[in-house]
């Protein structure tokens, strides 16, 4: 999902370089405060696991693949902020190394899988993981928050893309999230697995991050779960909203009036709206919601099948030093 | 008597509990050098970093290791790392830098070194390792060899009077062991190396630590205790070829 | 692919591109992309410019082209599937001319510029830009652990295929679940214990 140079005019580029500085500065500014010192180098380590992982294709039907972008398992492991700098220095380097992603689009690069995704699927993963305690809530949450990431990341994509006027809305939503909502099962499927895999071998990464509590969300959560929201206001309530009639001209005059549904974007995806609901926004969020039942159902049941019964793991781990 | 290095009763218990080091006792004297010894889980890389204060975690100052008879307190940490040069096991943990100038500036940095110190000293700790004009190479796309010579230059370049080394010939080809021994020959400071080569160490080291179950269960020259078959295999080693055969020198 | 391109020997050729300040190159490449981000499409002029400029930088860096050429050919499905559907759309403010006019040109000029620099230099040059530390330590740290990590996780599959009899798909999520876990932990043992060659060479 990483957008190229060319493909976001300079308006979107810049509202979203803008967010994602200010989250990217809200990060440092956290990871500085509570990093102790001998995790520094694990910022580093951990950016260059994210990009060998995301060298991971898992297949998705059709014979396409998708690949993990790994960003809520680093924030379950490691919080939200470390998660946010480390995603950042692995698209720094995709964009100039690998030609993977715009130097002009790295903001909203940035902003979709780094706060939108990382972030937001970091409030859904500690949502969860209150509701549910233990190590099950915590896959689950894993689980479900990896997949609402990439969802929330292609639905910012889908903004950013409609703002730039190069995709219509009315046909990029429906494709990106469409896709990613599949896509997103990999991702959850494999954060789950890896962090009950990292949990089992190490359970002292986790000791640190696990609150005491596990019910109230600490102040930093929310403020990346703001900006989130802020973002999806400005890039994609221009086109999810349907204006109310005075607005319309105003909508005209800054550029987001709707534009006209093509033919190709019917038929490219069809079976998203269901049949008999003639509000097409209806339609869309009913689909959408459905969707995203069924996948916390699939979660829930991940959660289940991996953690059977409740075991005092850290006896099982070897607990030698690394060295 | 006050050595380069003095250990008593130095005791460590890992995160669950179980003890790494039982109480290990020894001396070693300025200008030694001596091959620390014993089998895989013994201990010995754990009792290595205690030698320039990484572990314990928690230093209590207590006198268990004392460097050129000063123990290892929280407030002489810097001077006891300026002393004690350690060389790890994997090269590509101690080479964190971009390049290889980079790399070996970065103790003489830490010690708050002018420039023209630096450059100085960089240029002469690649000279002794013999990887002059090196300077810019890309950290990654050194050779195994070449990359513990770097990490020996990078440690040389604080100029430590004491040398530790964990496993430094593991993955060295024959020429690399070589060429490491004689380099090693070469360099003044007090040598502590833990390892499994036995050879190397016969043609190395004049004295022998073995250390098994967290305890020295022997400590004396090397040939004494490299010929001591029983003691060898007992504690999971065993007698080198090298004096198995009798040589004309 | 990925380590190939990692191994790039071309950072440290001689040419009169390659001998260019580290710092000039990045700003001028951010110039050159800004540029061609935002100037409108009508002005045709400046993405010829473009095209001139970077056929003039590519040879006096004597880089081949085809190997440059080689590394823009690597598009992902996402970027296929934008421009498809843009190309379908029934009215567009952008042509898919357009977009790959634009990504296309500012591709070439950050190829050009990753394989006429070593990162080491770029990564100067954003030191002095007053990029936040902690963020140019991480880009290091990550650049110099990739190569290992890459070599790791290729040990980690190679050796789990090796023991993989099983084609069923339910082993497959497992194997990579465990593998991705693995390698998480291997790289936080390797960080603290750089953590710890860091403090014996005098890191405060």
């Amino acid at each position: 999902m990483h957008i190229p140079d060319g493909f976001l005019d300079g308006r979107t580029a810049a509202t979203a370089a803008a967010l994602s500085a200010l989250g990217l500065g809200l990060a440092l500014r956290q990871v500085r405060r509570e990093l102790p010192p001998q995790r520094v180098p694990l910022l580093g380590l951990a950016a260059a696991f994210l990009f060998a992982a995301q060298m991971v294709n898992f297949p998705v039907a059709g014979g396409t693949s998708g690949h993990v972008v790994g960003g809520v398992l680093v924030a379950a492991l490691l919080g939200p902020s470390a998660a946010i700098v480390v995603l950042t220095a692995v698209l720094i380097i995709q964009c100039f190394l690998f030609a993977d992603g715009g130097v002009s689009a790295l903001g909203a690069n940035l902003f979709n899988m780094g706060i939108l995704g990382a972030g937001g699927g970091y409030l859904v993963y500690r949502l969860v993981s209150s509701r549910l305690r233990g190590l099950r809530g915590q896959v689950t949450g894993v689980a479900f928050g990896g997949w609402a990431s990439t969802v929330l990341a292609a639905i910012g994509c889908a903004g950013e893309l409609a703002w730039s006027h190069t995709i219509a809305w009315s046909a990029g939503f429906p494709i990106m999230a469409g896709v990613h909502m599949v896509i997103g099962i990999g991702e959850g499927l494999i954060g789950a697995l890896a962090f009950l895999a990292i949990v089992r071998m190490r359970p002292e990464i986790l000791a640190e991050r696990t609150p005491a509590s596990g019910g109230t969300l600490p102040g930093g959560v929310l403020r990346y779960g703001l900006l989130a929201a802020l973002g999806l206001a400005v890039f994609v309530a221009p086109f999810a909203c349907p204006w109310p009639d005075g607005f319309e001209s105003v909508a005209a005059k800054l550029g987001f009036d709707r534009q006209p549904t093509p033919v190709a974007g019917h038929a490219l995806a069809p079976d998203y709206r269901l049949p008999g609901i003639k509000s097409a926004v209806g339609a869309t969020a009913l689909a959408g919601a459905l969707g995203t039942v069924v996948v916390l159902g699939l979660a829930l049941l991940l959660g289940r099948l991996l953690v059977r019964k409740r075991r005092d793991l850290t006896k099982e781990s070897t607990k030698e030093p690394p060295w | 008597m006050s050595g380069a290095i003095q250990v008593e009763g130095l005791r460590y218990r890992y995160h669950d509990g179980t003890e790494a080091l039982r109480g290990v006792n020894f001396t070693i004297a300025p200008g030694e050098c001596v091959g620390l010894l014993g089998p895989n889980g013994s201990g010995k890389s754990t009792l290595l970093l205690h030698l320039n204060g990484i572990l314990p975690e928690k230093l209590l100052g207590d006198g268990a290791v004392r460097i050129a008879g000063q123990a290892i307190t929280e407030g002489n940490l810097e001077s006891v790392r300026r002393q004690v040069g350690l060389l790890f096991q994997d090269p590509d943990d101690q080479l964190f830098c971009p390049t290889v100038e980079e790399d070996v500036a970065f103790g003489p940095q830490q010690l708050g070194l002018s420039g023209k110190e630096i450059e100085a000293r960089v240029d002469h700790s690649l000279g002794l390792v013999g990887l002059s004009g090196y300077g810019q190479r890309a950290t990654h796309h050194l050779s195994h060899g070449e990359k513990r010579r770097v990490c020996l230059a990078g440690v040389l370049a604080c100029e430590p009077t004491v040398l530790v080394l964990d496993e430094p010939t593991s993955d060295l080809d024959p020429r690399g062991r070589r060429e490491f021994k004689t380099l090693l020959q070469g360099i003044p400071a007090t040598k502590l190396i833990a390892t499994h080569d036995l050879e190397w160490v016969v043609e190395l080291c004049t004295r022998v630590i073995v250390l098994d179950g967290g305890v020295v269960v022997a400590d004396g020259p090397t040939t004494d205790i490299l010929n001591d078959e029983a003691l060898m295999l007992a504690h999971g080693l065993e007698k080198p070829h090298i004096l198995r055969h009798h040589h004309p020198h | 692919m990925v380590k190939d391109w990692l191994g790039h020997h071309h950072g440290f050729q001689n040419s009169p591109v390659h001998r260019l300040p580290a710092a000039v190159k990045l700003w001028a490449a951010l110039a050159m992309i800004a540029g061609t981000v935002l100037v409108p499409w009508e002005w045709r002029a400046w993405f010829i410019a473009m095209v001139v400029l970077l056929s003039l930088a590519t040879v006096l860096s004597r880089i081949g082209l085809w190997f440059l050429l080689r590394r823009l050919l690597l598009l992902s499905p996402f970027v296929l599937g934008v421009v498809l559907v843009n190309a379908l759309q029934a009215s567009v403010h952008k042509s898919w001319a357009e977009l790959a006019a634009r990504s296309g040109l500012c591709l070439f000029t950050v190829v050009l510029l990753a394989n006429t620099t070593p990162f080491g230099k770029i990564l100067t040059a954003l030191r002095s830009a007053r990029v936040p530390t902690l963020l140019v330590t991480t880009l290091a740290l990550m650049h110099r652990y990739l190569f290992v990590l890459l070599d790791e996780s290729e040990r980690m599959r190679r050796a789990r295929a090796s023991r993989t009899f099983q084609r069923r798909r339910r082993m497959r999520w497992h194997v990579l679940g465990t593998v991705v876990g693995q390698l998480f932990v291997r790289a936080s043992e390797r960080a603290e214990r750089i953590y710890a060659a860091m403090c014996a060479r005098g890191w405060k």
